[in-house]
């Protein structure tokens, strides 16, 4: 399986935290992308991700492997001018 | 009253308006705007949100409308930014259409050029048809079309200001300095006046959000700019006489009437 590794941060943590939206959330394990998504429940449609400020396509989200420190960031549908 | 189309690269338009999305009263207030507009083009944006369904169906009356969206970058300061957001947009909206925004001030809003020209021009090599937000500086307005934009929107004022077109010899200059590019008017217009102006001057559609979201009656004000963006491209192809400085009698009498 082809994995796709993500500068870190400037973000500090633990071993095993990331951050979430802003919010710090310790990992038990490293996880992909995806399967962070699947644990928190997110309703992936409509969604976009990104990760250290870097965009992760829907199809890439299952090789992204997260590190420690990595900011997650996901974006949905609103209004705008 | 129609009007003439007009066009960017292969997309054909009949609609000079170009409609933004925000601050609406009501998802139904929104959809009876986006009707009495006749808008082709609606605004987006995206924003950092963990729950589905937190924009009180806004979003669906939207994608529902019939009317082709332009995903914004708002809120981006840097080109890494918009680039990123602009790569979202398009998976989320399924468009290669982005309004390309890059804010250089937090109080006009207005775009830092240099930031915007890098992202347009990564945004064009991603294969995006981007339409930069920019200021009436002639050359920015260049330097976006050598980096791949097929058309620009200058703005008339800071967004949501109202103050209608703070800068019309500018506009003018850039009108006449680019005559074969698509020219859209963003941000600032306050009052269908302000949409009038614009299109006299020549310019091919503009692009309204707050004066119509904010407008005690936002159905009422939507049908009232559509036709004064009729109206106003109607009397610029009908070619506007030439103002004079002084007096140029109409009726055509000899001299004065009565010679006493």
């Amino acid at each position: 399986m082809n994995t796709t590794q993500h500068q870190t941060t400037t973000v500090a943590g633990s071993a095993l935290s990331i951050e979430f939206n802003g919010q710090p959330i310790p990992l038990s394990s490293r996880t992909t992308l995806a399967a962070l998504l699947n644990a928190m429940g997110q309703d992936c449609t409509g969604m976009a991700t990104a990760v250290n400020g870097e965009f992760v396509a829907r199809d890439e989200r299952v090789h992204c492997v997260l590190n420690a420190g990595d900011s997650v960031t996901v974006f949905r549908a609103i209004v705008g001018g | 009253m129609s009007s003439t189309s007009w066009h960017i690269g292969e997309h054909v338009f009949t609609s000079r308006f170009f409609l933004g999305t925000a601050g609406y009263p009501s998802p139904a207030v929104l959809r009876e705007a986006i009707a009495a507009s006749g808008a082709e083009v609606v605004t987006v944006g995206l924003k950092r949100a963990l729950a589905a369904g937190g924009d009180n169906g806004f979003v669906e009356i939207i994608q529902r409308s019939g009317a082709r969206l332009l995903p914004n970058t708002a809120g981006c300061r840097t080109a890494r930014e918009a680039i990123a957001l602009a790569h979202m947009a398009r998976e989320i909206y399924s468009t290669h259409w982005v309004k390309l925004e890059v804010v250089g001030d937090e109080h006009t809003l207005q775009p830092d050029p240099f930031e915007l020209v890098h992202a347009a021009a990564q945004l064009v090599r991603d294969g995006f048809e981007v339409f930069p937000y920019c200021t009436d500086d002639l050359v920015t307005c260049q330097r976006l079309l050598d980096a791949g934009c097929r058309v620009l929107m200058p703005w008339g004022a800071p967004i949501g200001s109202g103050q209608g077109l703070v800068n019309p010899t500018a506009l003018r200059t850039l009108r006449a300095r680019l005559p074969d590019v698509p020219l859209v008017i963003d941000a600032g217009i306050g009052s269908p006046q302000d949409a009038v102006q614009a299109m006299e001057l020549g310019f091919d559609a503009v692009l309204i959000n707050s004066a119509v979201a904010h407008a005690r009656d936002p159905v009422q004000m939507a049908r009232a700019f559509n036709l004064a963006i009729q109206g106003g491209r109607a009397g610029f192809e009908a070619g506007i006489m030439a103002k004079q400085d002084m007096a140029v009698a109409s009726t055509p009498v000899t001299g004065r009437p009565f010679l006493l």
